[in-house]
């Protein structure tokens, strides 16, 4: 972490402080910027103002209740949740799902991935003023939000996982729409590109919010956030789940040497073009069978004690789930690792020195989701020290129990 | 007399001009935007909403700037309207109408200081920035047109000076740069992106104008509205207008005369106002003063080429 | 002339958001509203940036802890006269979060509210006619 600047006198610094409501965020998160003109010197954050409690309401509620509960985490990935969750449940249960309800899985996940970043791009315009660009590029989002609406019934929410597979099947006529709405979003990305590298816009973002390689990895940033410091980290690739051990020829990892926010942009943007192709693939591929494993929701519900640990690569980064089931219908512990919650920890970093005028664009710029950030921390008054678990102790204890 | 006709004019065409820019801008967008008359609704339903001052304002400033704001930039509008269609003018009145154009952008600032809110504050010093940008070259270009119009200060003679030398300035050498210049300054004294800084939405939350509410806020538009008219006519009158250059409409009365102009105006409204609100980005105030220096340097330039007999 | 007055307050309604802890799925909607498919400027509507320059406060979100202070506060600051509108199932009732313990009730436990709009979230063109009749109920005649 950088030094705070040293201060000779004390009158001029100013501080601001930033939401939890502002026009600028749509989600409640509240910094205190210190700064001096137009200088920031320092960045305290505080969180939590979305905490809703959700990890201790999964402890008692049903396994099949919790679906939708962790659904409505986030608003904006909520099928890459159900899908981590469903398959923590899946790998407890040891049932093996459907290869075309993977692929469907597969297909609105990266159609989630098209939506999240052509959402983040708007905002990420809107923030520099830029309304024209940010009402076309949402425009182009609503064709996306459509085609949700047609195969899983809703635009936001979709509730296509069930565990044990997926809820709808994908009919050939509804398959050449998804086509033709790919072939849009890959002109879409392009148009995009050209907009993004407009002389105004390349002023607000190039230079701005730089994080090293170095400074990324001892942050512990994931996602695309990573990815433009230089990090190569895709749990599509490191780790696959769904169909993606199939599709790992498809597509290649978008990484930039930026370091800046124009570097995030340009790897969101670019990564649009690979769902494309992801989603073309899927298509031409998709294996014909059942989309789901014929159970009854009684016996569904019925899980076996046990722990288990998923990952996927949400929009924003690396999701993690780790669950423990009681033998009964509930869950005896439920715990979220998402990947807003460890890109936060860069921001001070991103912040301190620039300008005034930079945080919204820094903040839009690792596409925060306030509303998956919110957890508790148990800190140890009396040892004065904090109570974590990393990952692979989780891996270890795993190992251990199952 | 003239002049207390005036104030109503000057309120509906500046209201009108300003539903033309956001329905434009909405166009331009793709969308279909509200309609022609909407500010009008604005202004009212404003005028008639709860009063509410913040407790950490200092009540007696913070109430009286809107009122002194919203009037003085009314009474730089009528002059020159009056001037125009009475075609008859005082010395020295170019010279109020942009002091008082500068003495609005002045006021709202301190009311946006006076509130007792960090974003007010910040919104000032990010005004006052600006104005070091803009306000000096758009006075040089002015005094370039008052040189080139023999040395007059008195508006009616700098129009008809050009109608006699049946040249329009914004296209004679020298004097072109000098429209150029003034035409850079009016977003910036319009505060449109990209140089609406002080009152970004995103960064600082309209900086002075985040404790106004209802009544106060009303006003505060209104002389916002009201400036971007009187910017616009300004233009199109010193550096386009020139009677005897379009003669088609200079053989008939004064009124289609009149209309010509208004409809001018509105054409440079669009231009210098509406269109870089849509296709640009904001610009951070270190960029934009950057920007403002080379504006500076094109104003001695042609203040320089001016003097010299081009 | 009240009929002017009336007529004003319908046509040109200005609408600040406050997320008071929502999952986003009805913020993104709203911002959609914004998009140029439903373009709620035709309306006259527009989206604020402070609840002293609003008539219609868009409340989402079951109301956290940590947020409702602040929702009190906002309330309180946004000049008569307005409309509460409530978007979305979890601030009408608490949808999924219903029972924790973390959340102070759903909206209407804490200010008053004129209309809600329902769903999981709501469409767009919900939340416009959710605002519209708020516009109507609350300012029409």
């Amino acid at each position: 972490m950088s030094e705070p600047k040293e201060i000779e006198f004390e009158y001029s610094r100013l501080v601001v402080p930033f939401g939890p409501i502002h026009p600028a965020l749509k989600e409640p998160v509240h910094f205190k910027v210190t700064v001096r003109g137009e200088e920031i010197l320092d960045v305290d954050l505080v969180l939590g103002h979305a905490h809703r409690g959700i990890e201790l309401l999964a402890q008692e509620r049903n396994i099949l209740q919790n679906l939708y509960l962790t659904e409505r985490i986030c608003g904006i990935c909520s099928h890459t949740h159900t899908t981590c969750y469903a398959q923590a449940i899946e790998e407890v249960k040891g049932i093996q799902i459907p290869e075309r309800a993977a692929y469907l899985r597969a297909l609105i996940f990266e159609l989630e991935r098209v939506h999240s970043h052509l959402l983040l791009l708007g905002v990420m315009a809107y923030e520099i003023g830029y309304d024209t660009l940010f009402m076309q590029i949402w425009n182009m989002r609503e064709a996306v939000l459509d085609l949700f609406e047609e195969v899983t019934g809703n635009r936001v929410h979709h509730s296509m996982n069930v565990i044990g597979g997926v809820r709808w099947d994908l009919t050939p006529v509804m398959a050449l729409r998804v086509s033709r709405v790919a072939d849009g979003v890959e002109d879409a990305q392009r148009r995009i590109r050209t907009a993004f590298m407009d002389r105004t816009v390349k002023k607000r973002l190039v230079g701005v919010g730089v994080m090293s390689r170095a400074d990324a990895r001892a942050s512990c940033l994931v996602g695309p956030t990573a990815r433009a410091s230089g990090l190569t980290m895709d749990v599509r690739k490191d780790d696959p789940y769904a169909a993606y051990s199939e599709l790992k020829d498809d597509y290649s990892v978008v990484v930039s040497d930026g370091m800046d926010a124009m570097a995030r942009v340009d790897v969101r943007v670019r990564e649009l073009a690979e769902s494309v192709n992801i989603i073309r693939a899927i298509l031409g591929r998709l294996p014909p069978g059942e989309i789901r494993l014929k159970e009854s929701p009684m016996r569904a519900v019925k899980v076996p004690e046990g722990e288990a640990v998923s990952r996927v690569e949400a929009p924003r980064g690396e999701l993690i789930y780790y669950l423990r089931t009681d033998g009964n219908e509930g869950l005896r512990r439920l715990k979220v690792r998402t990947p807003s919650q460890a890109n936060f920890a860069g921001i001070r970093q991103m912040m301190v020195g620039g300008e005034l005028a930079d945080v919204p664009v820094i903040l839009a710029s690792i596409d925060p989701c306030m509303s998956c950030t919110n957890r508790l921390t148990v800190v140890d008054e009396g040892a004065g020290r904090q109570m974590n678990v990393g990952l692979d102790e989780l891996r270890r204890r795993r190992a251990s129990t199952s | 007399m003239t002049l207390a006709v005036m104030f109503p004019g000057v309120f509906v065409l500046s209201l009108l001009y300003s539903g033309f820019d956001r329905k434009l801008h909405a166009r331009m967008q793709r969308r279909v935007g509200p309609p022609l008359i909407q500010p009008f609704y604005d202004f009212v339903k404003l005028m008639n909403k709860e009063r509410i001052i913040p407790a950490a304002a200092s009540p007696s400033v913070f109430v009286t700037v809107t009122a002194l704001a919203a009037a003085s930039s009314m009474l730089g509008a009528s002059v020159l309207m009056t001037n125009l269609v009475m075609e008859a003018s005082f010395v020295g009145d170019i010279m109020l109408v942009m002091y008082l154009v500068l003495m609005t952008a002045a006021l709202t600032m301190i009311g946006g200081s006076s509130s007792g809110n960090p974003y007010g504050a910040i919104g000032f010093s990010r005004r006052v920035g600006m104005l070091l940008g803009y306000e000096v070259p758009m006075l040089i270009s002015l005094l370039i047109v008052s040189y080139r119009s023999g040395l007059t200060l008195s508006f009616y003679d700098m129009v008809a000076a050009q109608s006699i030398a049946d040249v329009v300035l914004a296209f004679s050498p020298g004097a072109a740069l000098a429209s150029l210049v003034f035409a850079l300054c009016i977003p910036a004294a319009a505060g449109v992106v990209p140089f609406d800084i002080p009152e970004a939405k995103t960064e600082v939350a309209y900086g002075y104008l985040i404790e106004y509410g209802g009544p106060y806020l009303g006003l505060l538009k209104l002389a916002k509205e009201v400036t971007n008219f009187t910017l616009s006519l300004l233009f199109f009158t010193l550096f386009i207008y020139a009677p005897q250059s379009f003669p088609v409409v200079s053989a008939y009365n004064e009124w289609v005369n009149l209309l010509f102009i208004l409809v001018g105006a509105l054409a440079v409204y669009m231009v210098t106002i509406t269109l870089p609100r849509t296709l640009f980005a904001r610009m951070k105030l270190g960029q934009a003063l950057r920007f403002y220096v080379w504006v500076w340097a094109l104003s001695l330039v042609s203040a320089g080429l001016v003097m010299v007999g081009y | 002339m009240p009929g002017i007055v009336e007529r004003s307050r319908k046509k040109s309604p200005w609408l600040f958001h406050i997320n008071t802890g929502s999952c986003n799925g009805c913020d993104i909607e709203i911002m959609a509203s914004l998009a140029p498919r439903y373009d709620v400027e035709r309306l006259g509507c527009v989206l604020v940036g402070s609840p002293k320059h609003a008539d219609v406060l868009l409340v989402t979100g079951p109301v956290t802890r940590q947020m409702y202070p602040r929702l009190m506060n906002v309330y309180r600051q946004v000049p008569e006269p307005k409309a509460v509108v409530v978007v979305g199932s979890c601030a009408t009732s608490g949808d999924v979060y219903a029972g924790s313990h973390v959340i102070e009730g759903p909206v209407d436990v804490n200010i008053p509210v004129d209309v809600y709009v329902v769903g999981c979230p709501p469409r767009p063109e919900a939340i416009l006619k959710g605002v519209a009749e708020a516009v109507q109920k609350k300012f029409g005649g």
